[in-house]
Formats: C-alpha cells, structure tokens, sequence
C-alpha cells in the first residue's frame, strides 16, 4: 500500500472546499497523515477520509452563487417544447408511453404480491422468538428418516418444562367442523384448537374478552369479528354457545378476536381451547398430529437450545426402537422457506425470485426501447442543441431539459399506470389466488415505492440520451455534416440483441414449464383419477359406511365405492415392518395405508400378481373377530425392497407394527406422492377404522345425474352433515398449484416481453427506414427490385435477432434444466421449444420490420428525391 | 478582515463556550506554532479527547470572526508540499475574554460551599 492520502478524498475535499481555504487544509490533512501512517497506511487512509468528511461544515462550503434570474420563464419553455415534440412524434412517443405503461403495471402488481408474502407473519411482535417445532422420526434397522410439521402432545409440555429458554409453549390443530346455531349447521374450514398461552405467544388482539381465561379450559371458543357476524349479527356473542362438530357438543363464547391481517400463517376463524379436543393425555411422542410453536425468551438461543433438544431426545429415545428427533424453524422464515406449511400454504422463494426477476426483465425492456427511440431521434434534436449553445445555454442546463422531457413522458405512463394497475387488480387476483384491493395500491409503502421506481426507471433511461444530447458540439452540429455516433449504433444494437435475448428466454421458458404441467397432467400415474369423486368422512360418517356403500352401489353409474385414509393422489403415513426371516431387530420403513375391499376396484390400480381383497377380509380384521389377520397389498418397490420377485410376494407372511398377516396381492407402481418424489415402497392394509375419506368411481356417462344421485343418498342418510365432494382429478392437480401458477404467470409476462420488444423494435425500424429514405429512392431510381430492398432493410435487424437467439437459447437451456431437475419425472428440454421460440421471435422482427420495408420499397422515388 | 465578517460580528455572540475556551488558550500556549493541525494535536494530546481537524479549523474560523484571533498566512516551507499554514494569534480583546472567562469561574468557585467550609459529607 502506498503512503499517499487517498486521491479521491483529496478530489472529493476540493470539490466542496472554499478555494481560499485549500491550500491550508491540504497542508493539514497531509501532516495529520503522515502522524498516523506509522500506524498502518490502512488506518491513515482511513483516518484521512473521515478528516475529510468533517470538513464539509458551513463555514468551509463553496459559496454557491445565486444568479438572481427567475429561471420560470425557461421552465416554460422547456416543458412547451417537451410537449411539442411528445405531440410531433406521436408513434414514438405512444409507443413509449403505452411500452412504459404496460411495464410499470406489471411491476406494481409483482410489487404488490411479493410485498404481501415477504411480509407473512410479520405484525407479530415476538415473532423473531418463535420456533416452530419439526419432528424427525426414523425406525431402527433403517436408515431413512422422515420429517414433518406434526408433534405428539407432549412436546409442548415437556420442553417448557425441561429447557429453561423456552417461556411458553403451543399445541395446535386445525380442523374442519361443523358448527350449529339455531338449528342451522355450517361447516368451518379455518377451526383451530389451541393452548391457552395462545395469548402470550402470539399478538391477537381481543374485542370482548379476557385473554387469560378465554381459552382456560375445555368447550371455550373464541371467534373473530367477522365470524362472529355471521353468527350473531350484531348481538354480542359472549356467553352464547354453539355447537361443535359431529358429537354435537356445546361451546361456550368466551371471546371476539378482532380481524387479523391475511399475511398471517396462523389462520383461524373460531379459536378453540386445546383442552377440548381431549387429545391423547399419554406421554408418548407418536400419535404425532399437533403443531408445537415455542417461545424463546431470548432470539439468540435458538442454536443452543437445539443443540440441546438433540442430546436430549437421544437420552429419551433409548430402547425404544425409534429415533426421534426434534428440530426448531424461526417462525418468521416458515412461509418462504420452510418446505412444511404453517396453518396456509407455502410459498416458495425461488417463486418469489422468479417473479421479481421477471418484473427487472420487463423493465429492462421497457428502458432499453425508450433509451433506442431517443437516442436515435437525437439527430433531429440536434440543430436545437446547436442553437441553444451558441445562444448561451450550458451542458448541465441541456441536461436538465432533456431529462425534464423523459420525466414529462414518464409521469404521464406512470397516471395510467396506476389507473391500470387499479383496473387489473381483479384479473391479477384470479391469477395468484390472492385478495388484493385497490386499496393496498396506497398505503404509503407502496407510493414511496412508485415514487422511487419512476425515479430511478426515468434517470436510467433518461440520463442516457440526455448526455448525448447535451454533448453535441455546436460547430460540427450546425455545420450540418452530423451524423449518429458509431458508439451510439453500437449502444442500439446491444440494447436491441438484449432485448430480444430476454424475450427468447422468457419464450423458451415458458414453453418448458408447459411442457412440464402437460406431462403432469397426462402422465399415466399407475392409477385411474378421472370420474373419481372424494367425500370427506368423519367419526358420525364412518359408523354408517356400510349402509352408505351399499347405497351407492345400487345406482348403476356408480362402479364401485372404498373406504380409505388416502386416495392414491396422495399417500402419506410411515410404518416400519419385517418379515419372519428377517433378523429379530431389523425393521424396513413403508409407507403405508388403510384400505377397504373397494380400493384397487375405485382407483383402477393395475394387479399384477395375486388378487383383490375381499369382503372376507375385511372380516378377519373386524373389531369382533379375536383372530386378526390382516392382508396386504404391496407395490413393485416394495417387492423390490423385501428382497423377492413379484409372483413370489404372494401369500409370503409380513409384520407391520403388530399387524400381522399376508401378501394378498401385488400393484404396479403408481405415484402416489407429488412427481417432484421418486416412487417408494408402499403397502395397502386392511383395516376397518378411521377412514378420511369415500372414494366413487362413476362411469363417465351420465356424471350430473350420478352425482346427484350420490348427495342425496346422503342427504337422505345423513341429513346433518354437509354434503361436500371434491374430484380426484382436482385433488391431483391442486398438488401442482405453484407450478400452474408459475405457468399461467410466465406464459402472461412473457407475452408481455415480447410485445415490448416487438414495439421498440417497430419504433426503431420505422425511424431507420425514415432516415434512408432518400437511399432507398436512389436504390431504386438505379433499378432495385422491391424485394431487394426489403431484403436490405431487413437484414440488419435479422441479424441481431439471430444473434439474439443464439444467446437466449443455451441460458434458457442451462436455467430450465436447473428447474426441471426438482422433478424426479420430467420432461427434458426439448429442441422444438427453440425452435418455437426462435421461430416466433424471426417471424415477429420479419414482419414489423417487412412491413414497413415495404411501404417504404414500394413509394415512388420521386416524393422521396425531389424535396431538399 | 473581511467585511462580511465585520457586519457578522455586530451579531455575534462574544461569551466563550467551553471548546472555545480550550482552543482559545491552545491557541495562546503555542504561540508560533498555532495553526489548525497542531491545535488539533494538542487538543487530543492535552485532554485524551478525540476531534477532528475540521472541527478545531471551524472553531479557529469563528473565534476570528468574534475577533478573539488574527490569522496569517505562515512562510512556504519544505514539510507538507510547500503548503502554507495559516498560524493565529491571540488579540488583546481574546486575552480580555479569557481573563474574564476565568474570573468569572473563579468568583463562581469562590462561592462553592464546599471550599469555603470543606465539609466532608458522609
């Protein structure tokens, strides 16, 4: 390191000192330097920059001159001449404003829906204290593990008991219930049971209510505002009570919550004392179906406690031929990060990124087609530059017209902008599945924030042409023998090859994530989903299944009906399980589920060895029937895993968790988990109880009337719960919400991308012809066939464009192979997709660009030459 | 002097604040050599205080103002580039003020209770 005051400290002192004063100063600066040098020229630089920085006091300050000129009178000229030109150049300037309209539209919506999932979670106060906790459970013998957002209820208890760090704990469970009041019954999607520490971990506030006793016991209930309207109107609920869910047992209203903000993973319209569930009282860790948030007392122990929840569960766990862990999740990093959701679903980050990256794109776009226009307009704004210099005006003066004008454009896009942004917030809510209201366009974040884009977006695209229309030399200008800069027709083409690489991108992108959802969505899956409906069950239900089964059999539509936990959309549920000759502690861990006799039938999975089950056995199973023996049916990978053929499994002897019995039959493997998992061992199991949910397959020709057929058998049956159904089919897809929406999403930005290309690219090709059109009359005067000249104006755009698609496509290749390896089954990148997209991006630039070619190839010479 | 500063002083407020006091008698004490960066110097060096040269240089600036001080610039030497240093004096109204200023703190000590009856308390 040299021994030198820093130069750029020594430029920046003189750009604001006193003239007098700095001779003096240096020479101070320079001695107080080398004082400190001997202590290490880092720390003398250092030292020298903040000697620097406390010189800029008042008494050390330049003197700015004021002129004493009202400068008004100019400022309305500059903005008559602004005006003048936005109205003389009416296709550039429309095809900037709507260009930067459609831009800053798309950016403001972005804004507004990345805004509201960054911001999840946090109006809690305490929320960099709260850890969610995630249990991770693995049986001995096998080495994988399996996590998940689900706690026993102990958890809660134990840890506030045993780690001091911990101030409260959390259980809760969300459930769907039906409510009845006043002999109506209404089913409640967002029903929530918690502890009653609910009030001292998270901030809810209370309109009614005491927050220390509202959920203090069992059959408290408190509702929120809007719930409580629905209910009660405008009666004061307190005290009131309600029904709850299929036992019918009454509540009592402890409690209104006022409404809470919808950026909030805790979601909940009735909040229900944790007491009332009476959950299982055992101290175990399995039965795991709570979620457990802890508070910390302080944020910074978040490392050592888990340190020490980890020792301590390996002391707990010994002998019991389980591990099972526990690991902590901040609270306020659940929803963008975790991949377990809180009480709504997830979003994932990289969404996040992708949508802001394609808000910058777009805006890039967007600044690069006004950055062309201008500049290669800039030519006719020359002899103007000329004769304001020579009649005294200074560079910075200049400067400040012309970027005053881009302003002047930019502030007329960003009033439609916004009356935009406000008219497609409703298409923008069908869109994400979100509830944005005009409103949330004004809170004072959001103004600051279009304030600061139109800033920021007009001094990049206007700070360029407003330099190289200041910098004319007025000589050379006036002389008239001006011409655009190289640098310049370097400068537009770059931006123009940028341009349309981005649209490439996003075309090719686009494509691949169709592609993908395509394959998703007609992939064949091992199992039939269509015509496949899903009642949801419950306790009351389960009691009547038999009866309801038979029922529905009578109508001929209905193929065939099963009780189960799962449909083979999605199969969840871990078991570990052994076979006679395996060793006594060895364990294989499956996944498995409970299924009646009707499974394989409603879901058209593919036997391959062995038979169905029987009605029969689902009678060894029954609750009456001393002898159990259970009967499985496995899948290949479980086949695979066991260690046997197919045609041997059947009949072999299995041991699941105290359930023992036979291999019944085999299954193809089917995708019984979303397409991002490879396919695992899965084993279906007879069982009689606790199902979750009906399956009935219908024929595909005459589905309204079997439907209605089936709801009112139900009515009929079942007249208090709610009939409610669900196809497999949607079931299936809604397992790829974030994708489709990613899909719908591109697909819309990209058409975006394009048409904003397009537009520059038209604004500039027109003005290109416009300059050469004295050549293009000479060319033909000279016996140019039409064609030809065509040919010729074309030909440099073709050729960036090219270029362009050279460069798009490999990026495009590289990104969305990155993207597609999060799928165990995938599409590849296939080389139609740029072909697609370079054949869309040739055929857009041939035509803007040939239209116009023609127009100008076929006007007659003569208009074009006579006048000089 | 300028005139700017002339009309400023009808302004001004001439009582001495603590800094001011301080840098004052620096100012005095080293006589000569009285210019902003030893000033700054002595300052850190005399009351283990940090301070930044413009800070000593601003308050030099308005002590002159008040016309406590007369400055000049000093003769080119080797050291520092050739650059002068601009050296201040004291004027006899800035002995006037310190003098007063200590006065004025003395008849204020000799009022404190404590020294007159040196009464230790508990």
């Amino acid at each position: 390191m040299s021994t030198r005051p820093p130069h750029l400290a020594q430029r920046l002192l003189k750009s604001f000192l006193r003239d007098d004063l700095y001779e003096e100063v240096l020479g101070d600066l320079d001695e107080k330097f080398l004082a400190v040098a001997p202590l290490g020229a880092f720390r003398a630089k250092v030292r020298y920059w903040y000697e620097v920085f406390h010189y800029i006091r008042p008494f050390a300050l330049k003197k700015t001159r004021s002129l004493h000129i009202n400068p008004y009178p100019m400022w309305r000229s500059y903005f008559k001449i602004g005006w003048r030109n936005l109205l003389k150049n009416r296709t550039t300037s429309l095809i900037n404003i709507f260009g930067l309209s459609v831009g800053l539209i798309s950016c403001l919506l972005i804004a507004l829906y990345v805004q509201h999932e960054a911001s999840f979670d946090t109006f809690q106060p305490n929320a960099s204290r709260i850890v969610r906790v995630i249990m991770e459970y693995g049986f001995n013998g096998s080495p994988d593990t399996q996590r998940g957002n689900f706690t026993s209820t102990k958890v809660a208890p134990v840890f506030a008991r045993t780690f001091p760090e911990v101030e409260y704990s959390i259980r809760m469970n969300e459930a769907d219930m039906i409510v009845q009041h006043n002999g109506n019954s209404f089913k409640e999607a967002h029903f929530l049971f918690a502890d009653s520490s609910f009030f001292n971990i998270f901030d809810y506030h209370l309109l009614q209510g005491n927050p220390k006793e509202a959920l203090n016991g069992p059959r408290k209930l408190l509702l929120t505002a809007s719930a409580a309207k629905r209910y009660f109107g405008y009666e004061s609920p307190l005290n009131k009570i309600l029904i709850v869910g299929s036992r019918e047992i009454p509540y009592e209203v402890t409690g209104v919550i006022a409404d809470y903000p919808t950026n909030s993973q805790i979601r909940f319209d009735f909040l229900a004392s944790f007491s009332s569930l009476g959950a299982n009282q055992e101290e175990t860790y399995f039965e795991a179906n709570y979620t457990t948030y802890l508070l910390l007392r302080r944020s910074d122990q978040f490392g050592a406690l888990q340190e020490k929840i980890t020792s301590f569960m390996k002391k707990e766990m010994v002998g019991s031929g389980a591990t099972i862990n526990f690991l902590l999740e901040p609270f306020a990093q659940i929803h963008l990060h975790s991949p377990y959701p809180g009480f709504v679903p997830n979003t994932n980050i990289t969404y996040l990124y992708i949508l802001v990256a394609v808000a910058l794109l777009i805006l890039a776009i967007v600044c690069f087609t006004y950055i062309n226009l201008s500049t290669a307009r800039s030519m006719e704004r020359a002899r103007e530059v000329g004769i304001r210099k020579v009649v005294g005006a200074a560079r910075p003066q200049l400067f400040a017209q012309f970027i005053g004008e881009s302003f002047l454009l930019f502030l007329i896009s960003v009033f439609i902008s916004i009356a935009g942004a406000w008219a497609a917030i409703p298409f923008f809510n069908d869109l994400t599945g979100q509830h944005f209201q005009a409103q949330d366009l004004h809170t004072p974040f959001f103004l600051l924030f279009t304030i600061v884009l139109i800033l920021v977006v007009s001094l990049l695209a206007g700070s360029f042409p407003a330099m190289i229309l200041s910098g004319f030399q007025p000589a050379r200008v006036l002389k008239g023998i001006f011409k655009n800069t190289a640098s310049a027709k370097w400068l537009q083409q770059s931006l123009m090859v940028f341009q349309f690489t981005i649209s490439v991108f996003l075309i090719a992108a686009t494509l691949t994530i169709q592609n993908q959802l395509h394959y998703i969505q007609h992939k064949n899956l091992g199992y039939d989903r269509a015509h496949v409906l899903s009642l949801p069950l419950n306790s009351k239900v389960n009691k009547q299944l038999p009866l309801l089964k038979q029922l529905f059999k009578s109508n001929t539509d209905v193929i065939q009906v099963s009780g189960c936990v799962s449909s083979p959309v999605s199969i969840g549920g871990g078991y570990n399980m052994r076979t006679p000759t395996m060793s006594k502690d060895a364990q294989i861990s499956v996944i498995a589920t409970p299924v009646d006799e009707g499974y394989v039938g409603a879901t058209g999975l593919q036997l391959i060895a062995g038979s169905d089950l029987t009605e029969q056995d689902m009678k060894d199973v029954a609750d009456d029937n001393p002898k159990r023996v259970y009967h499985f049916i496995l899948n290949e990978s479980a086949v695979r895993q066991l260690g046997w053929s197919v045609p041997d499994a059947v009949g072999k002897t299995l041991d699941m968790g105290e359930r023992i019995g036979f291999v019944k039959g085999v299954v193809k493997d089917f995708h019984f988990q979303s397409l991002r998992e490879a396919i695992r061992p899965v084993v279906l199991f007879t069982e009689n109880q606790g199902y979750g949910q009906i399956l009935v397959k219908i024929s595909g020709h005459n589905m309204p009337a079997a439907i209605s057929f089936i709801q009112k058998t139900w009515k009929n049956l079942l007249p208090s719960v709610p009939f409610e159904y669900q196809f497999l089919d949607d079931h299936y897809l809604q397992m790829y919400q974030a994708e489709m929406q990613l899909g719908v999403v591109m697909s819309l930005f990209s058409a975006i991308a394009i048409l904003l290309a397009c537009l520059g690219l038209l604004g500039l090709s027109a003005y290109s012809m416009q300059q050469r059109t004295k050549e293009i009359g000479i060319r033909k005067i000279m016996g140019a066939s039409s064609w030809r000249i065509v040919q010729l104006l074309s030909n440099q755009f073709i050729r960036l464009v090219a270029l362009s698609i050279l460069i798009g496509c490999p990026l495009a290749y590289w990104i969305m192979e990155r993207w597609l390896s999060g799928f165990a089954y995938r599409v590849g990148v296939s080389g139609w997709v740029f072909a697609t997209a370079a054949t869309a991006c040739l055929t857009v630039t041939l035509f803007t660009v040939g239209v116009q070619g023609m127009r100008a190839a076929v006007s007659n010479p003569v208009d074009s030459l006579k006048a000089e | 002097m300028r005139i700017s500063s002339t009309i400023k002083n009808l302004m001004i407020e001439t009582r001495l604040g603590e800094f001011e006091e301080v840098i004052l008698l620096l100012a005095g004490i080293l006589g000569e050599s009285a210019y902003a960066f030893r000033i700054a110097e002595e300052f850190q060096g005399q009351t283990k205080r940090s301070v930044s040269i413009g800070a000593v240089h601003s308050t030099l600036t308005r002590l002159e103002d008040k016309g406590f001080l007369k400055s000049e610039m000093g003769k080119s030497t080797a050291e520092r580039g050739g650059r002068r240093k601009r050296i201040y004096t004291l004027t006899a109204y800035g002995k006037k003020a310190l003098a007063a200023a200590r006065e004025f703190r003395q008849s204020l000590w000799d009022q404190y209770p404590g020294f007159a009856v040196r009464i230790v308390a508990g």
